[in-house]
C-alpha cells in the first residue's frame, strides 16, 4: 500500500482537518465527532445534512456550503458514522425549522441515521429523512436492503439544499428531495479495486483486461465481470441499464459522469462524449452536465453515469447558486 | 451449577477476545473480501481495542453499567452496521440485568437473549440470513435449553460454545439477505460470514473463560 497518510487510524480526522483549513467557510468539529458544518449559520431555515462512510470524497464534506448541505457527518472508511456523531451534525444544522437527513440506502447508514433522528427528536429537534437508492445494478426489494445510493445522491443534496435555502418548510424540502430521488437512476463500473487504509491491500482483484459492470462504490459485486470495452460500448452498456429501468424519453435531464477516484478526467470526458451522442439519438435533451469526481471509492478506477429527469421546479433548484467547495453553481 | 461473573471477569474476557480477534486479522479480512468490502475486521478490532483501553474504568463499575458503557463505546468506535448492532445489543442486555453488581448463569443467558432480540429487531433480520445472528441465536437457544435441563455449568458452557461455532459454520451455505454480501450474484454462498465468525470467537472466549475461571473443576 502506498498512500499519503500518517496513520491508517487517523485518516478521517486528518482529512477533515485539512478540508476545513482549505475551506474557510466551513468548520470541523474535531476528532471523534467528524462533522463538517457551515461556519456561518443561517437562522430560521431547514437544515440539510448527509453523511456516510469516508472514502467517497468529496462526498459528503465537500458539499457543505451555501445552497447545499449545512453539515456532513463522516464515518470511518466505508462504515456508517455512529448515531452520536450524526446527532452532532443534526444539532449543527438545526436553526429551529427542522433538519432533513439525506441517507444513502445501506443497512448501516439506515440504522445509524434512524437512531440519530430518534435522539434528535428526544432533544426537541424535528427531523425528516429521505433514502437515496439510484443504483440500477441492484434490483429494488423490500425484503433485502435493495438498491444502493451512489452518485445521484449529489443531485439530492443540491436540490434539497437549494429548496431549504429558499425558505421551504421541512415537509416541502423532504418532498422535493423525494421527487428528485424518484427521477434519478445511476449505473457504474469499475476497472481496479480500492485499498482501505486500515486493511492495506485490495479486497478483490480484477485482471488487467477486465472490468466489472455495476460494481458498487465500496467494491460490492456488480452484474457481470467482462473484458474491458471501448468508451462507446461502455456508454451504451451503462445507459441501457438506466433506460431500461426508467423512461427518460422525450424528457430533459441533468447528466453526471462521475469518476471513482482513479480515472482521469480525460476518460470521463470521452465517456461523456459518447453518452451525449446516445442521449441525443434517443431525443433525450441534456439540460446541464456535470463531469468530475463527485462520489468516489478511494483510488478505484471506474465511473458511473447518472440521469436526473428535470421539470421546471427541479431546474430552478439545480440552477440555484451553490458555494459548496465541491459543487459550485 | 451457576457461577458469578463480575465486571472484572468481563474485562478479563474482553482482553482475551481482543487478542483472539487481533490474531485472526488476515483470516477475517479474507472472509470479508470474499463477500463484503473487507473492513469488518479493522472496525471490530478497533472496537475491542477501545473496550480494552477502557478496562480500568469498566472493571470498577457494576456489571449493568459496564454493559451500557460497552454498548456506547462499541456504537461510537466500531461504527457501520456492526457498531450500532453491538451497541444496541449491549444496551438492551444492560436493561435486563439492571441493578446487578454481578450476574449468574441465568442472568447471562437473559442478557444474551436480550442481545439477539435487539439485533434481530434493529437489523430487521432473522436467523438464516447469513449474519452474526446465526452464531448468537443458536447459542442462546442452547443456553436456555441447558439451563432448563439442569445440567452442570461446565457442560452448559460447552454446549453454548458448540452451538455458536456450529452456527457460524452454517453460514457457509446460507444466502445473504442483508448487507453487502447480498449484492453478490451467488449471495455469498460458499463463504462464511465474517460477522458470524467474530461473534463465535466472542462466545467461545466467554464460555472458555467461565469454564477455566469461574466453575469448579
Amino acid at each position: 500500500m502506498k498512500k499519503i497518510i500518517n496513520n491508517p487510524n487517523n485518516v478521517v480526522s486528518e482529512m477533515l482537518e485539512g478540508l476545513a483549513k482549505a475551506n474557510p467557510a466551513v468548520k470541523y468539529s474535531g476528532a471523534g465527532v467528524e462533522v463538517i458544518s457551515r461556519k456561518e449559520k443561517k437562522q430560521n431555515k431547514v437544515g440539510v445534512i448527509s453523511g456516510g462512510g469516508s472514502g467517497h470524497e468529496p462526498a459528503h464534506a465537500g458539499y457543505v456550503g451555501y445552497g447545499m448541505l449545512d453539515a456532513a457527518v463522516a464515518g470511518n472508511v466505508f462504515a456508517s458514522p455512529s448515531p452520536d456523531r450524526i446527532l452532532e451534525g443534526i444539532k449543527e444544522a438545526d436553526s429551529g425549522q427542522g433538519v432533513l437527513l439525506v441517507i444513502k440506502n445501506y443497512s448501516g447508514d439506515i440504522m445509524n441515521f434512524q437512531m440519530a433522528s430518534e435522539l434528535a427528536e428526544m432533544e426537541g429537534i424535528k427531523t425528516a429523512s429521505v433514502v437515496v437508492k439510484d443504483d440500477v445494478a441492484v434490483p429494488d426489494s423490500t425484503y433485502s436492503t435493495g438498491r444502493r445510493g451512489i452518485a445521484g445522491t449529489v443531485f439530492v443534496h443540491k436540490i434539497a439544499g437549494a429548496a431549504a435555502e429558499q425558505g421551504k418548510t421541512l415537509e416541502e424540502v423532504q418532498a422535493v428531495a423525494q421527487k428528485t430521488i424518484d427521477n434519478i437512476r445511476s449505473m457504474g463500473m469499475a476497472m481496479t479495486p480500492c485499498i482501505l487504509p486500515a486493511v492495506g491491500k485490495a479486497g478483490f482483484e480484477l485482471a488487467e483486461d477486465e472490468c466489472e459492470i455495476g460494481m458498487g462504490i465500496h467494491g460490492e459485486p456488480g452484474i457481470t465481470r467482462q473484458k474491458m470495452v471501448s468508451a462507446k460500448e461502455l456508454a451504451e452498456r451503462l445507459l441501457s441499464h438506466i433506460l431500461e429501468d426508467y423512461d427518460y424519453s422525450g424528457s430533459e435531464v441533468a447528466v453526471m459522469v462521475n469518476g471513482l477516484g482513479g480515472t482521469p478526467l480525460m476518460e470521463l470526458y470521452i465517456l461523456f462524449n459518447e453518452v451525449e451522442k446516445i442521449l441525443s439519438e434517443k431525443g433525450i435533451k441534456i439540460y446541464r452536465t456535470f463531469v468530475g469526481n463527485y462520489m468516489t471509492s478511494l483510488e478505484m478506477a471506474g465511473c458511473s453515469v447518472t440521469l436526473l429527469k428535470l421539470d421546471d421546479e427541479l431546474k430552478g433548484y439545480l440552477d440555484y447558486p451553490s458555494m459548496a467547495p465541491a459543487f459550485r453553481v | 451449577m451457576s457461577f458469578t461473573l463480575t465486571s472484572k471477569d468481563y474485562v478479563n474476557y474482553i482482553n482475551i477476545v481482543k487478542q483472539r480477534i487481533y490474531e485472526n486479522g488476515d483470516y477475517i479480512s479474507g472472509l470479508d473480501a470474499a463477500t463484503g468490502d473487507g473492513d469488518h475486521w479493522s472496525n471490530i478490532n478497533m472496537g475491542f481495542e477501545s473496550l480494552a483501553a477502557a478496562g480500568e474504568e469498566l472493571q470498577n463499575m457494576p456489571i449493568d453499567a459496564a454493559f451500557k458503557k460497552i454498548g456506547m463505546l462499541m456504537m461510537s468506535k466500531i461504527g457501520g452496521s456492526s457498531g450500532i448492532l453491538y451497541g444496541g445489543a449491549y444496551m438492551a442486555a444492560s436493561k435486563v440485568i439492571a441493578g446487578k453488581e454481578s450476574i449468574d448463569s441465568q442472568d447471562l443467558c437473559n442478557a444474551m437473549e436480550a442481545m439477539v432480540n435487539d439485533m434481530m429487531q434493529r437489523g430487521k433480520a432473522e436467523p438464516g440470513m447469513k449474519t452474526m445472528i446465526d452464531s448468537l441465536y443458536p447459542a442462546v437457544m442452547a443456553y436456555k435449553q441447558a439451563l432448563s435441563a439442569n445440567i452442570s455449568g461446565r457442560e452448559t458452557m460447552i454446549l453454548v460454545k458448540k452451538a455458536a461455532i456450529d452456527g457460524a459454520e452454517a453460514t457457509r451455505n446460507m444466502e445473504a439477505v442483508k448487507g453487502r454480501a447480498s449484492y453478490q450474484t451467488n449471495k455469498g454462498v460458499g463463504n462464511l460470514d465474517p460477522g458470524a465468525v467474530t461473534m463465535s470467537y466472542q462466545i467461545e472466549c466467554l464460555c472458555d473463560y467461565i469454564i477455566d475461571n469461574l466453575i469448579d473443576k
